[in-house]
């Protein structure tokens, strides 16, 4: 992956299309609805305005090619993470949160360089990516006894493991995707799918939403909303069969069922914590969407998933 | 099972830029980390580029809170008084920055907020309040304030006259007070100059002293203000030092 391979690529340049149309479409709708409906969209403009942006920054750190998707990715990780800690207080201890940055750079690096012995360079090093979690884990639980300290580390722990597990490692699959043969398809499809699967959720709940989907958890998300985001999912991979051609319908259902049910899911995961902590949003860095976190709750769910599965069926190099 | 007690910070709700502008801010161990990487490059441009130096260190050597009082006609002096404190307070050292100029446009914001740790201070309007949390800050120990009083960089490189704030802060409290004088800043980097020149910077460093008998009224507060600039017009008294005459008086009373 480089500049120049995606400038030929088809299937990177395929995605700037779609991207572009359904960027073009969604903004077409909201205008329709604000100035010709005459109905109150309220932040939906502000929300678009950042999606815009957004889409901007991801295609273009698509197209710089693959060391740039994984140094990407590792930053948002460790972005999503610094959300994390302020919410849930975990930020005030240096060492934890140190040691939890540290695991989620050594995912990048481990996405990064490739097998020490043998194998060609810009695969990565698979084996260590996903040994990852047994030294993080192994440092996390030192640094209370390095203090010589037991009041309240349980907690300290945990928040510190959950933190590295799901912010760094689980989201630094995205990054390893770069390293597949497939890597445009498969980095652009599942950030593609998931983001259209929330938008698709959050339209289908607001026209035809009534019956609560987890009343404690996420008060605004109803069943309907749930099922519009879950159909338009298992539609999308068909619709854009070309960024997996090796595909059969056995990986474009499971494809559309890890997306459309597993980025629910880390939507509603997200909930639960945000729910715990007492916050409504993890923070305020995107106008109209709240905190990284809130916006890639999804993919943290949906592409190690999404990974694994692709990985078995098709060996990723 | 008991609930878990989660201590967010305050300011979730605020977009990035906000939690900048609001004090006291709420930063985590990337920013220290930063902090503190940015510190020791600056310490080693400042020794290397405009040979810095200081003159009288062991009075900043000292857990206690402090206040640092300085004459202002750089940007380099803020840099120079945080490059003379030892690394671990350097969290805990807050210089006054004016509100109405570090506090607006994000890149001086940026900077104050994340490398310099400034506090903003409302030179025009909110000036109590200012003081307030100046003074607040004081109460916990080990605190290290750092005060321009002159309330803008000199464009003379002479000495204004101190405004009085500094002198209502002290006044009454046991708060060490520290007056400094940076020569050679007016020269290196003068109000209006893009970029610093490669010109000696030396920080001269007094003894601490306190008001603690003094009220706070009116007119102590101005002769406590006129006293501070005082002592620090007078640290560059000492004679035109030049560095070896200097170190051949360190070397001697090491001898001795």
């Amino acid at each position: 992956m480089s500049p120049q391979i995606a400038l030929h690529d088809a299937v990177f340049r395929a995605y700037f299309v779609v991207v572009l149309i359904s960027l073009i479409a969604g903004g077409a709708i909201l205008g329709f609805l604000r100035f010709v409906l005459k109905k109150d969209t309220g932040s939906m403009f502000r929300t678009y305005w950042s999606w815009i942006i957004m889409a901007g920054i991801g295609l273009i750190v698509v197209f710089l090619g693959r060391v740039p998707i994984i140094v990407g990715v590792t930053l948002l990780a460790v972005y999503a993470f610094k959300e994390f800690a302020r919410a849930s207080g975990l930020y005030r201890d240096w060492w934890m949160t140190g040691a939890v940055y540290a695991g989620i750079v050594t995912v990048g690096l481990a996405s990064l360089v490739s097998h020490p012995r043998g194998e060609e360079p810009g695969t990565g090093w698979y084996g260590f990516f996903v040994a990852v979690p047994v030294f993080a884990i192994a440092l996390i639980l030192l640094i209370p006894i390095l203090q010589n300290r037991a009041r309240g580390e349980l907690q300290r722990m945990s928040l510190a493991i959950v933190g590295f597990i799901y912010m760094g490692w689980m989201f630094g699959h995205l990054g390893f995707l770069a390293n597949a043969r497939n890597a445009y398809g498969f980095v652009c499809f599942i950030i593609f799918a998931s983001a259209l699967c929330d938008v698709a959720g959050f339209t289908f709940g607001k026209i035809f939403g009534h019956h609560p989907l987890r009343s404690e958890i996420s008060p605004n998300k109803t069943w309907e909303g749930a099922l519009g985001g879950f159909c338009v999912a298992m539609i999308l991979p068909w619709l854009l069969r070309f960024s997996f051609p090796f595909f059969e319908t056995r990986d474009l259902i499971l494809t559309g069922l890890i997306v459309g049910i597993g980025g629910q899911l880390g939507d509603l995961s997200i909930s639960v914590i945000k729910r715990d902590i007492g916050t409504k949003d993890m923070a305020a860095t995107i106008p109209g969407h709240g905190g990284i976190l809130d916006r890639i709750d999804s993919l943290i769910y949906a592409a190690p998933l999404f990974m694994h599965m692709a990985g078995y069926y098709h060996p990723l190099r | 099972m008991k609930k878990w007690r989660y201590d967010s910070a305050r300011d979730l709700d605020q977009a990035p830029i906000d939690r900048l502008r609001r004090f006291p801010r709420e930063p985590d161990m990337l920013v220290y980390g930063l902090r503190s990487i940015c510190a020791l490059i600056i310490r080693g441009l400042l020794r290397i580029y405009n040979r810095f130096e200081v003159i009288g260190h062991d009075n900043l050597r000292t857990n206690r809170s402090l206040v640092i009082v300085a004459n202002h006609c750089s940007h380099l002096d803020t840099l120079c008084i945080l490059a003379a404190l030892p690394l671990r307070r350097l969290h805990r050292a807050f210089p006054a920055a004016a509100a109405d100029y570090f506090f607006q446009s994000v890149p001086r914001l940026w900077a104050a907020a994340v490398l310099v740790n400034a506090l903003p201070f409302g030179r025009h309007s909110r000036t109590r309040k200012s003081l307030t949390i100046c003074s607040e800050l004081l109460a916990n120990p080990g605190t290290i304030l750092i005060i321009f009083p002159e309330g803008t960089r000199s464009t003379t490189g002479e000495i204004n006259e101190f405004k009085s704030g500094i002198a209502a802060l002290v006044a009454g409290t046991d708060v060490a007070v520290v007056p400094c004088l940076i020569e050679g800043s007016f020269r290196a980097w003068p109000k209006g100059k893009r970029l610093p020149l490669p010109r000696k910077v030396r920080l001269i460093v007094g003894t601490p002293r306190n008001y603690r008998q003094r009220s706070a009224d009116k007119i102590e507060i101005g002769a406590i203000a006129s006293e501070l600039r005082d002592a620090v017009i007078e640290l560059g008294k000492g004679g035109t030092r030049s560095p070896s005459a200097w170190l051949k008086r360190m070397r001697l009373r090491r001898l001795t």
